[in-house]
């Protein structure tokens, strides 16, 4: 899609018209974790849509008009009707949409993909902290930290005997825990899967999937972002462009 | 009610499986999380036994039902467990027929969920104030907090202009809220509703609900067990059972 190459929106820009019947538009920024969630999904199912990316340095004013806490990634429809937080967008896109669902309709499969997301859900907040770290006393730390979180997924994997964590083909869970795990090499958190065999495999079978390598950005230009972004440089949002 | 019964504690015998036609929840008869999950099963009029556990005296056992020993916890007779209190919720929602409590339409359902997370500093600053009070220390600062948050949910009532946070009947998030608001008075905290008319409203709707009122707690039971409980008492659990 080429709207996902777009300048960001900041401040001063005018805002965006409704949204184009036949359509959905996702506010969200190139190397957001939590917005990738929500490409995944529209990738994933084949959903038409348009992206409109929002400099997370230098946001527009009337961005929070689509989501009052400012925060990426947002789903507009051409009803005027907004959606947030990545995991409520994808259920919604997985309701609202036809084709491959990617939520189990057995009730007791898809509570166990909300339980196994309630595992995973410190991992975002250690790989932030650890982008954040001050020295290396911090970096051993955390990195223990998140082979604990990693054993537990292995736990899960080991227990259910698949490729991936809902069954043998992809579904929800795996799309909304991906974006972490592709950020592992380019963060130099690799090592931290080292003793978790099953989690290493479902990660390089996650690479070989449609939507995953559709998405998948380059190391180098992460990089480039990671380095802008940690000096609050309003033009890292637009890095590789 | 179907939770009148002592609690289990260590040394206790596993309980069973599950019989067919029946869920089981472990549940505690205080626990505002276990309180969503019995509002849900009392409103959808599903089937189920309740096992309370001693909180601070858990039996060995439990930890092979949840791994951190938290309640509430739902098992069916197929021997699968389902914990979060909202995700043993939505789990009762799906895998039981009867009158729905999640909407239908998708968005309505992300609405629903959107709300949940306006709603997500209420139980700590609840329980925050409770601790203080109990401890004989000031709590200004966590009222005014908490009135804060009351203050983005009156926000909600009034934008949307109906009594309930789903529209006009009651719908899950209501019951999803409600355990926090039953305890406000109990904890001494009720005055935080003094500058929300439309949460007041919610409210006084909310206890017109059979569900609501067929589970309210006695104001004395509650607070005889909350007396024991920050006396760090283990029969605080139990408190108010026939003896």
């Amino acid at each position: 899609m080429s709207g996902g190459s777009a300048r960001s929106l900041g401040k001063g820009s005018a805002p965006p018209g409704p949204v184009p019947e036949g359509l959905i538009r996702v506010y969200s920024m190139r190397f957001c974790p939590f917005a990738q969630r929500t490409r995944l999904v529209l990738k994933a199912k084949g959903i038409r849509h348009e992206i409109i990316n929002i400099n997370l340095k230098n946001k527009p004013e009337w961005f929070f008009k689509k989501n009052p806490f400012g925060l990426v990634p947002v789903l507009e429809n051409s009803q005027g009707q907004l959606i947030y937080e990545s995991a409520i967008t994808c259920e919604y896109l997985d309701e609202a949409y036809p084709g491959k669902k990617l939520l189990p309709d057995d009730p007791y499969e898809k509570a166990y993909q909300k339980m196994v997301f309630e595992l995973f859900s410190k991992i975002p907040s250690l790989v932030a902290s650890f982008l954040r770290r001050q020295n290396e006393e911090d970096c051993s730390g955390l990195k223990e930290e998140l082979r604990k979180e990693f054993s537990k997924l292995e736990e899960v994997l080991t227990n259910k005997k698949t490729t991936f964590f809902g069954g043998n083909s992809v579904s929800m869970i795996d799309y909304l825990i991906w974006p972490w795990f592709e950020r592992l090499e380019v963060l130099e958190l690799n090592d931290c899967a080292d003793h978790t065999l099953e989690l290493k495999l479902w990660m390089a079978a996650m690479r070989e999937d449609p939507a995953v390598s559709a998405l998948l950005t380059e190391p180098k230009v992460f990089r480039g972002f990671l380095s802008l972004y940690l000096q609050n440089s309003p033009d890292a949002c637009d890095y590789g462009l | 009610m179907e939770d009148a019964t002592r609690a289990l504690g260590k040394g206790s015998l596993p309980p069973g499986p599950v019989p067919e036609g029946l869920i089981r929840i472990y549940s505690m008869r205080f626990c505002p999380y276990a309180h969503r999950t019995r509002l849900v099963l009392r409103a959808k009029g599903i089937r189920h036994e309740v096992i309370n556990i001693n909180l601070r005296n858990k039996p060995e056992w439990y930890y092979t039902k949840h791994p951190f020993g938290q309640i509430p916890v739902l098992e069916n007779s197929k021997c699968q467990l389902i914990y979060e209190s909202v995700i043993a919720c939505e789990y009762l929602d799906d895998a039981y027929p009867g009158r729905k409590l999640y909407p239908y339409d998708p968005y309505e359902r992300a609405r629903q969920k959107m709300l949940l997370e306006l709603f997500y500093k209420v139980p700590h600053l609840t329980k925050e104030c409770l601790v203080a009070l109990r401890c004989g220390r000031e709590c200004a600062d966590l009222k005014l907090a908490l009135r804060q948050e009351f203050c983005n949910l009156e926000e909600i009532l009034g934008y949307q202009n109906t009594i309930f946070f789903g529209g006009d009947c009651i719908s899950m998030i209501d019951y999803l809220f409600w355990p926090w608001f039953e305890r406000l008075d109990v904890y001494g905290i009720a005055d935080c509703l003094n500058h929300t008319p439309a949460l007041r409203l919610w409210t006084a709707a909310m206890k017109q609900d059979p569900t609501v009122c067929a589970l309210l707690i006695d104001k004395n039971i509650f607070l005889g067990f909350l007396n024991l409980y920050f006396q760090n008492n283990p029969d605080a659990f139990d408190y108010g059972l026939p003896c």
